[in-house]
Parts: structure tokens; sequence; C-alpha cells
């Protein structure tokens, strides 16, 4: 696996994964084979179709999985509030695509909030925050987002975008006022902080969005269903079994190639391994980091999009992002937190447990089904890999020297 | 008759060999020093001793028994208890309470009677403390009168070095492993922590073992010394003997240009 | 210089003679207490005496936590579990039999006839104690059942603590959370729906004991008991040992398997019992009773009065259940220029406390950015509130304003002040009468400096090292020095 670990560690026993791999696909193979001889129902397009709703699942939850990971390679912390990062997203796209509810004040606010996070990410790239082009570049955002805002209807991809866009400038902001100032507290410190923050957002999106189910229906073209037969049955899909893994694996190239080539990615790399060193080297750590929530926050806002497209519709805000946060916080971990590839890995695998093996064990006349229990698929599966194989599939060690 | 005895003792990390086939026994009443250069295994061999790894190969025997697979702290019941290189106190509990700690697990009574305060309990811990203060008071006044009650936190260095002693010795340990304890003093401290191990076999009745990289030390107080070069004994005899192996010096002088130790090689000695 | 308070020794925490002084002092503060207590709920609202009762029913449970959380430094978020176990047993062992009958009835009820004869009425009657079934005698039925709440919520805890033997810190935490997620996801699932009659819960439970303030400031008392003896016993200073080095602490012979498992599960009895407190204050046992919000509103308690102490933890959890009980009127509905001003008028004072704290602190520059921002957001929301545009007109409803008001407090206290309010104080006699020494005299103060002193103590130096450098002859060097100077 040629892959881009944030902390590479060598490893033995290669052949185990691929072992254990093997095996399980031989019992997947043997319980369908089964299914299908016990019930009509259970035919290739029902679990084709579990298998396109976990690779759908597994996409979304890798695009949170991202933040996660990114997030405790480099500062040893639990992001508590990364899932509540992507409900915000998720609700900022919406408030883009439908017409502004709350008037050219909110739209003046709004531009105000986009256009400051035009500002930060051109101050990346510019010597100083005071940089004219960054100024410049600001007011433009500014007047631009305004006059696009009050004129109502965004298409999706400009919604979507620009929700990333605030979702990361609130990921960089949360950073700034919650956490810079704990950098060198207890790490307990920092995760109560998080708990906290997670809690504020959820708060504050009930106070400010909205606060019950919120219907998620965008005109796209990527909700067009599409004609797909399996076997002779049809399995009615639309075009987003390709887009959501497109948009996941488009994304995630370009991540793991900025990660890999560019300065700031490298810098990141150096100081996920050993962030006081990076800091000495010259790498300035605390940019790193903004850059990593910025990164983790516009992932997660495009998983919260893609998540209302999937499902139609939205949880209200104090619970839609604590779930999804979660497991993809154990998908990180699955993977072996820290690692790129890793947090990909770890969301399919819970995207299939929690779709595909659902549809292993179906409702029959004789057996209720597992599907009141997927939820806490993640939570066992969690707790197992930490207490198994802390490390996860491709992760580090993480035991204390004495 | 022999306390400790460590026999071809292997352990090693990835593909680092830390102790390689290292035997070597500790009699009652002894002190003896592991010297070597950086790097040579020395702190590793402690904490083989202590349960904290496990060795690949080898037997470690304490009072003719073997301890190897034992947890840490099943190891202090048995009477070994140790010191650390880099400072492991409990930084926010007082003096007395790190010193209490280490004789917690000679408590007879349960949780349930130290919460009601039973008379069995009130008297352990009586006893307990009784122990604390004799102990603190091998180190002189300076940790008994207002420093008991203060955090470890607010110590200088040398004085947690000394707590740290304290607490090793209040274990109830007969064997106990100091690693370094002079390391970070001045030489007026380092000479009277010469003395104080000294009277902890003296008026204790401790065994002790120490890793030390001061030689004025080893050389003042050790009866027997074991030199180690990367992960092997190179050398074993009193310290006379044992700094003239032509071994032990070209291990140090071959060493000495790498490592800013000071006081690390023995020179001063190796040149009488 | 004579001091009127001898040092306590190794020997005694506490000065001997003042013992029985201080066992005076509690008791009379005890009766001071009850008599308040006492006169509050004669004379008090209803609200008031509910306050009280919760207050001393998240006491339980915040004191509790913070045996985990605090002393054996394990951040636990499994909390809201735990409660749940301790919250439906009790409520299923001392429901009434028409509330029963209620559930048998209904359609939409997942329990059984062996679930629904599962009581203590009926082990009673099973025991032949048939005295014991009456109305009047509904207590001892609550005491049994809310002990036996408290057990199977320490099996839970034994089973919880496990994991926190392979693992450490902020993976331990998201164990400890998921065990507690799981065990609320799972409740609702087919395998507990008999016991926990599903999503519906059970309604109708006597909150007789939960709103009374003798009964849960008893369990609290009781609470505080065993969790303050535990914590200054061996026990809970081997507890803490973990929690400061677990290496040390383990190369020093304490068992930490043991210590850790047995925090875990006094830990988990009492939140039990909390939890069956909980339901009987609520009148009824339903999941949403215990979300993770309620040890999110635990952790804010214990953060913000300091995780340190038990003091602490009460008056912090004082704070959060005066926040819940008494800030509804933050949740009402106001006209929006009415917010403006409020928040303008906060932002205003988060400015000058930034600047204040930047003061105290003697941090350099005093006014960074930070301050003059918020110091020009306040102004900006103050001019567009008093120029009373149109857009001001609506009105607005806070709608969770308190949950955001304590999020924001914790994560304040968090960067500010993260030991807490008081820190690692305990409420002391000795403390409150100024008698605890913090400071060495004078003669200590001599002694320890020519100790460490070279220069001072040179000449000694030599017999000092020789002889064996006791007390003794220690002061008698000193003597000299002092006289010679």
């Amino acid at each position: 696996m040629s892959a881009t670990n944030l902390r590479p560690s060598s490893r033995s026993r290669r052949w185990l994964p691929w072992l254990v791999l093997a095996l399980l696909a031989a019992l997947v193979v043997a319980r369908m084979l089964y299914l299908g001889s016990v019930g009509e129902r259970f035919n290739a397009a029902f679990f084709t179709r579990a298998a396109i709703d976990s690779v759908k699942l597994g996409s979304l939850y890798a695009l949170i999985a991202l933040g996660y990971t990114m997030v405790y390679g480099i500062i040893r912390l639990i992001n508590f509030a990364h899932g509540e990062v992507f409900m915000v997203g998720a609700f900022t796209t919406y408030f883009l695509f439908t017409i502004t509810p709350y008037g050219p004040m909110a739209a003046v606010a709004l531009a105000a909030v986009l256009a400051f996070g035009v500002t930060r990410l051109v101050g990346f790239f510019r010597a100083s925050p005071r940089d004219p082009v960054v100024l410049a570049s600001g007011g433009v955002a500014f007047v631009a987002l305004a006059w696009a805002l009050t004129l109502g209807t965004w298409p999706f991809w400009a919604a979507l975008l620009g929700s990333m866009l605030a979702t990361g400038v609130l990921g960089i902001t949360i950073d700034r006022v919650a956490y810079v100032p704990l950098r060198t507290a207890p790490r307990n410190s920092l995760l109560i902080t998080a708990i906290a923050v997670s809690f504020l957002l959820q708060n504050v999106g009930l106070l400010a969005f909205t606060n019950r189910q919120t219907p998620f229906r965008p005109d796209t073209p990527l909700l067009t269903p599409i004609a797909l037969e399996v076997g002779g049955n049809p399995v009615p899909t639309n075009a987003l079994l390709f887009a959501i893994p497109l948009v996941t694996a488009v994304l995630v190239v370009i991540l793991d190639a900025f990660v890999r080539r560019t300065r700031l990615g490298k810098a990141m790399r150096a100081s996920a391994q050993d962030a006081e060193t990076a800091q000495m080297m010259g790498v300035s750590v605390d940019k790193v980091i903004a850059t990593t929530f910025l990164l983790g926050s516009m992932l997660a806002a495009a998983g919260g999009a893609m998540w209302g497209l999937n499902f139609g519709s939205l949880n209200q805000p104090a619970i839609l992002g604590i779930l999804p946060g979660i497991k993809a916080f154990a998908a990180a971990v699955i993977g072996g937190i820290g690692s790129l590839p890793g947090a990909v890995i770890g969301a399919m695998v819970i995207g299939f447990s929690e779709n595909f093996v659902t549809a292993l064990f179906p409702r029959t006349p004789d057996f209720a089904g597992i599907t009141e229990f997927k939820d806490t698929f993640a939570f066992v599966l969690l707790i197992v890999v930490l207490l198994v194989r802390p490390s996860g599939i491709v992760g580090e060690d993480l035991s204390e020297k004495v | 008759m022999a306390m400790l005895e460590v026999e071809h003792l292997r352990k090693s990390f990835g593909g680092l060999t830390a102790t390689n086939d290292v035997s070597f026994r500790v009699d009652e009443g002894e002190i003896v020093s592991i010297i070597g250069p950086n790097g040579a295994g020395k702190s590793t061999i402690f904490n083989l001793i202590t349960g904290v790894y496990r060795p690949d190969a080898g037997d470690i025997r304490f009072e003719g028994r073997s301890i190897v697979g034992k947890k840490p702290n099943e190891i202090v019941d048995l009477g070994i208890a140790r010191t650390f290189q880099n400072l492991r106190l409990f930084m926010y509990l007082s003096v007395l309470e790190n010193v209490l700690v280490s004789q917690h697990h000679k408590m007879r009574s349960t949780w349930l009677s130290a919460v009601l305060r039973t008379p069995a309990y009130r008297r352990q811990e009586r006893a307990a403390r009784e122990l604390a203060s004799e102990k603190l008071a091998f180190f002189g006044p300076r940790l008994m009168s207002f420093r008991l009650n203060q955090p470890v936190l607010v110590l200088s260095y040398a004085n947690r070095r000394r707590t740290e002693m304290a607490r090793a010795m209040a274990t109830g340990a007969k064997l106990l492993l100091l690693d370094e304890p002079s390391a970070g003093m001045n030489p007026k401290e380092t000479a009277e922590i010469t003395q104080i191990i000294r009277r902890m076999r003296d008026e204790g009745g401790y065994t002790i073992v120490l890793v030390e990289h001061k030689m004025n030390l080893v050389g003042e107080i050790s009866d027997r010394v074991v030199v180690l070069d990367y992960g092997q004994k190179i050398a074993e005899g009193d310290y006379h003997t044992v700094v003239n192996d032509p071994k032990v010096v070209e291990a140090y002088l071959g060493k000495k240009a790498e490592t800013d130790e000071g006081a690390g090689a023995g020179p001063r000695e190796t040149r009488t | 210089m004579t001091r009127a308070v001898r040092t306590p020794t190794a020997l005694d925490d506490v000065d001997p003679q003042r013992r029985v002084r201080n066992a005076a002092l509690t008791l009379v503060a005890l009766g001071l207490g009850i008599v308040a207590l006492w006169a509050l709920q004669s004379v008090g609202s209803t609200k008031l005496t509910q306050a009280l009762a919760l207050f001393a029913i998240w006491g339980v449970a915040t004191v509790s936590l913070n045996l985990v959380n605090g002393t054996l430094g394990i951040l636990s978020l499994g909390h809201h579990g735990f409660m749940l176990i301790g919250g439906y047993t009790t409520g299923l062992l001392i429901l009434s039999e028409e509330a029963r009958g209620r559930i048998e009835s209904s359609a939409r009820s997942t329990m059984t006839d062996e679930t629904l004869a599962i009581s203590v009425a009926n082990l009673l009657r099973g025991l032949g104690l048939d005295g014991l079934t009456t109305p009047e005698t509904l207590w001892v039925r609550f005491l049994i059942a809310i002990f036996l709440g408290g057990l199977v919520a320490a099996v839970a805890g034994l089973i919880v603590g496990f994991p926190s033997l392979r693992l450490r810190g902020d993976y331990l935490a998201i164990v400890t959370f998921g065990f507690g997620e799981i065990i609320r996801l799972s409740a609702s699932t087919r395998v507990f729906a008999p016991l926990t009659n599903g999503a519906l819960g059970f309604p109708g439970i006597e909150s007789e004991f939960g709103k009374s303030v003798w009964w849960t400031f008893g369990f609290l008392a009781f609470t505080v008991f065993v969790v303050s003896k535990l914590k200054y016993s061996s026990y809970g200073r081997a507890m803490q040992g973990i929690r400061e080095d677990e290496v040390a602490a383990e190369a020093m012979g304490v068992n930490v398997a043991y210590h850790k498992i047995l925090g875990f599960v006094i830990s988990a009895f009492f939140a039990g019992i909390a939890g069956g407190l909980w339901v009987s204050w609520l009148g009824g046992v339903r999941l949403d009773f215990f979300l993770f919000q309620l040890t999110f509103f635990f952790l804010v308690a214990i953060s913000v009065g300091g995780t340190g102490s038990i003091t602490g933890v009460l008056l912090g959890t004082a704070l959060v259940v005066f926040v819940r009980q008494y800030g509804d009127p933050l949740e009402e509905t106001y006209a929006l220029r009415t917010w403006a001003m409020a928040g303008g008028v906060l932002l205003l004072v988060a400015s000058a406390a930034l600047l204040g704290f930047r003061t105290l602190r003697r941090l350099r520059p005093r006014v960074t950015p930070a301050v003059l921002a918020v110091a020009a957001l306040a102004l900006v929301v103050l001019l567009v509130a008093a120029a009373n545009p149109a857009f001001l007109d609506g009105s607005f409803r806070g709608f969770g304003m308190r949950a955001i008001f304590l999020s924001v407090l914790l994560i304040v206290i968090m960067i500010f002040r993260p030991e807490g309010m008081l820190g690692r104080a305990e409420f002391s006699w000795a403390g409150l009468l100024r008698e605890r020494r913090s400071e060495p005299t004078d003669e200590e103060r001599r002694q320890d400096a020519w100790l460490s002193n070279p220069a001072l103590n040179a000449d000694a130096d030599h017999a000092r090292v020789d002889a064996a450098p006791d007390a003794a002859d220690a002061g008698d060097a000193r003597t000299d020095r002092e006289g010679g100077r």
C-alpha cells in the first residue's frame, strides 16, 4: 500500500490482514448464498442495493473521518466538535441554495464571515495578513458574496463551495478561540473543551438554523434517477451512486497531493511526527494546525452537503452531527488514527457494517433482523479495535515509553 | 547468599538488541554499580528486573525464585523497589503523600474499612506515617518540617531526588535499584548522596544496585562494578580491577569523543 | 516568636488538640444545615424545594463522577449510562400496581407479564414479609430498590472498568463514552425492551422521595461521606498516585488494575443511586432523560468547581443546577432589539474581562487584537441596536440559551482557570479559621537555607557528610554560624 501516513510506521506480519479479509469474504459469500436459498427477496439486487448504500455511506463517513484523523495526528486532540462542524456545513449548504430566509442583514453577515475566510485563505499564501492583495481579495469577496447572497438561489455546486469555505473558516475560528490557548494544557482539558464546543455549536445551531427536520432537495442533476438492473431485478438509485464516491475520491486525492507535494503539506507531516522539533526547524506549527482545521472542516462541510443529498433531509441541528461524527471518529480509529488512507478504509468498514451486515442478517420469519442494533456497531467496533489493536488497521503504535 | 541472580538476560526492541546475554548476581548487603556508556542497556536491565519489560530470554531470580513475567507491583511486593532516571514523582501530591503511596501495597485493610476508619486501618495508617518519617529522616531535616506537606512540584531537583529515594525505601523493599541517583546534583549534593547510599546499606539494611555515570560516586561506595557496553557485559569485579580492564578503557575512550558526559567516563581513575 | 498553632507532623494531618473542637463545629454546622433546609422547605416555594432536591441528586452524580475524573484522573464520559441503569432498575422495582396495570393494558407496551412482575413488593412477598408491602412502608421498598439499582450499575461499572486497564487518556474517554451510548442505544432494542418498555418507559413513579430534600440530602451526605473518606485514605492516595503517574504508581507497588476498577465500581454504584433519585424526581423513566447532555452538565459542574476538590464539585453543581432551574428567563421570547442590546453589553463585558485578565496576569501587550475586535463588535452591535432599524422589529425565542451559557462557561473556565474555581482547596475548619500553615516559619526558613546553601554551611560540610546528618547536628552547626555572624 503506497499510502500517505501522517505518521509512518513499520509493520510485521503483512499476510495476516489479507488472510482475515479472504476468510471474511468467504463467509459473506456463503451467507449470501444461504440467504438466497431461504427467501426469494434476497437476490443479487438486494445485496447490490446494500452494497451501494454501504459505499455511499462509507464515502460520507470518510469525508468526516479525515478531519478527525488529521487533527489527531497533529495535536493529539479528539476534536469532539467535528461532528458539529459537519452539521454546520450541511445547514450552511442548505441555507445557501434556498432563498435566504433572514433577509439582507444575514446576507451581509454571512458575506462578512466568508470574506474573512477568503482573507485567511489568501493570507496563508501571502506573507502577511495585512498584505494589500489579501485585503483586496477580502473586499472583492465581500462585495461579490453579499451581492450573490441577496440574489437568492444558488446552484448546488456554488452552495457546496460556499459552505466549504464558510465551514473551513469556522474550523479555524474554533481552533483560534478554544484550542490555541490550551496548546500546553493537559490533554483532558483540551478534550473537555472540545466537548463544550460541540455542545455550544449544537445549541447555537438550534437557535440559528431551525429546531426541526429540514427537507434537503436542491435542484441538481445529481438526483436524476438511474435505471440499474442486476440479475433481471431493478435497483432504484440515482446519480449520487457515482457522485458521492467520486467527490470523496477527488477530495482525498487532492488532500493526498497537498499533504505530499506542497511545502505546507510537508510541514504538516513533520509536525505530525514531532511538533516541537518541527517548530525548531522553522515550521510555523500554528499555521500548520490552522490549515489542518481548515481542510478538515472543508471536507466535513462537503460531507454534510452530500449527506443532505443522500438522505433528502437533515435532522435537527442538536442531533444531526452526533452520530455521524462519532461513527466517523470510530472509522478514523479503526483505520488507524493519524493515517489518511486508514480513515478511508475505516469509514468503508463502518459503512459496510451498517448497511451490508444488516442486509446479511435481515428480517426473516424466524429472525427479527439486526437493523435496530446498527447504530451500536460503530461503538462496538471502536471499543474492540481500541482494546485489541489500538493502532488500528494501518496505524502506529501508541504505547508509552518508560 | 545471592539475593538477585540475573542469568543470560536478553531483550531486543525491533532490530536493536538492548540487552544481550547479561548475567550477574547481587549478594545480600552489597552495593553493586552498573556502569557503561550511554545506550549500553543499563536502564533496560532495571526495567527488566522490575517487570516493566518482559525479557526475550534468560531468567531473573530474586531470593531463589524466578520473577520473570510478574507485574511491576507484584515485584514490589516481593521486595524490589526502584527509582527512575528522569524522576517519576506524583507531582501534585505532597512529599509525605508520595512516601505514603509507596506503602499502600502493604495495607491489609480493605477499602471499606478505610472508608469507615476502623481501628485496624488507623493503626496501619499510623505505622505508615511513622515509617515515612523514618525514611525521610535519612535525608536530614530538610524534608521533615514544612516541606512535608508541600507538593513535590515546588521542590528543588535535589529534594525531588531525595523524595524519590525515600519513597522507594518506604516500599519495604530489601533490594533497591537506583537509576542515576546523583543526576542533576552539584558536587556537594553528590557527596552527600554518596554517604546516604552507604548509610542506606549500613543502617537501613538495604541491598543496592545502582546505575551511575559519576565515577567518583561509583568508586567510593561500590563493592562490585558491572560494566555494560552495547547490551553486553564486558567486565565485572571490584572498582579498580574494572577501570583498569583494557576492554572497559576501550569502551569508554572510544565513546568519550561522542558523549558530552564530563563525569561520564572515568579518566581520573584510569590515569592512576 | 511563639505560634499558637502546632505544625501538623507526619503523624497527624490535623492538630490533635483541635480534633474535638472540629468535630463539635461539624455537628453544629450539620444542625444548622438541617434547620436551614427545614426553613427553606417550609417557607420557600415548591420550585425552591425542587431545585434543592435536584442539587442533592446531581451532587450525588457529580461527586461520584469526580471520583473517576478527579481522583483517578480518568476522563469518564459514560456516567449517564450508569445513571440510566440505576434509574431503570429503581423505576421497574418500585413501579406501583396501577402503573403496571396501565402498561399491561397498553397496546404499544413491549413488556411481558414476567417482567411486569419484577418488583420489590413481590420480592418481599416471596420472602414472607407482607408487612413491608403496605403503602406506609413504601420507603423501605424504595431504599431496597435504589440500593439494587446502585448494585446493577456497579456491575456495569465493573465491565466498563476493564478497558481502563489497557487504555489511557483520551482513548479511554472515548471508550467510556461509547459504553454510555451503547447502554442508551441498546436499552430500547428488543433485547432489553421487555425490561425497559422500549421507547415508552414507565410513567407514574412515586416522586415523594426524589422531591424530598431529606431523602436527597441524606443520600448526598452518604455519598460525600464515602467518597471523601475514600479520597483521603490510603486507597485514595493510591488512586491519586495513578492519576499523577501510572507507571510510577505501579513501580511503587500499587495494583493499578484493582484501584482503577474499584474507582469505576464505586463511582458507578453512586451513579446508579443518583439515577434512582433522578427518575423519582422526574416522576417517570424515559430514554431521553439519560442523554449524554446529562454527563456534559456534570462535566461542567466538576470542571467549573474544581476536579481536585469535593467542595468545589458541590459548588459547581450548585451553579449548574441554579442555571438549569432558574435560567428559564434566558429562554423566553424577547424583542430582537433587546437581544441585540444584551449581546452588545455581553460582548463589552467580555472585552473588559479579557483586558482585566491580561492586566491581572501582567501579560504584554495588554491590549491585543482580540480585545479590540470584541470591543469593536460590541460597539457595532450596540450602535445598530440603538439605531433601531426595521429588521430588529421581530422577536426571538432564546431556545437553548442555558446550554449555550454552560458551554461558554466551560470553555472560558478551561482557558482561563483550568483547575476550576477552588482548584485543589478543600473545605476544612482549619482552613476556614486560617490555622493551616502554607508558609514556613522564620526558623524553618533559616534552617532550610542553611541546608541548601553551600556557602553557609561549607565548614560543616565535612562533619555532616561523615557523621549522620540528623536534626540535632544540623541545628547545632547552624547556631554556631548564627552566633559567629
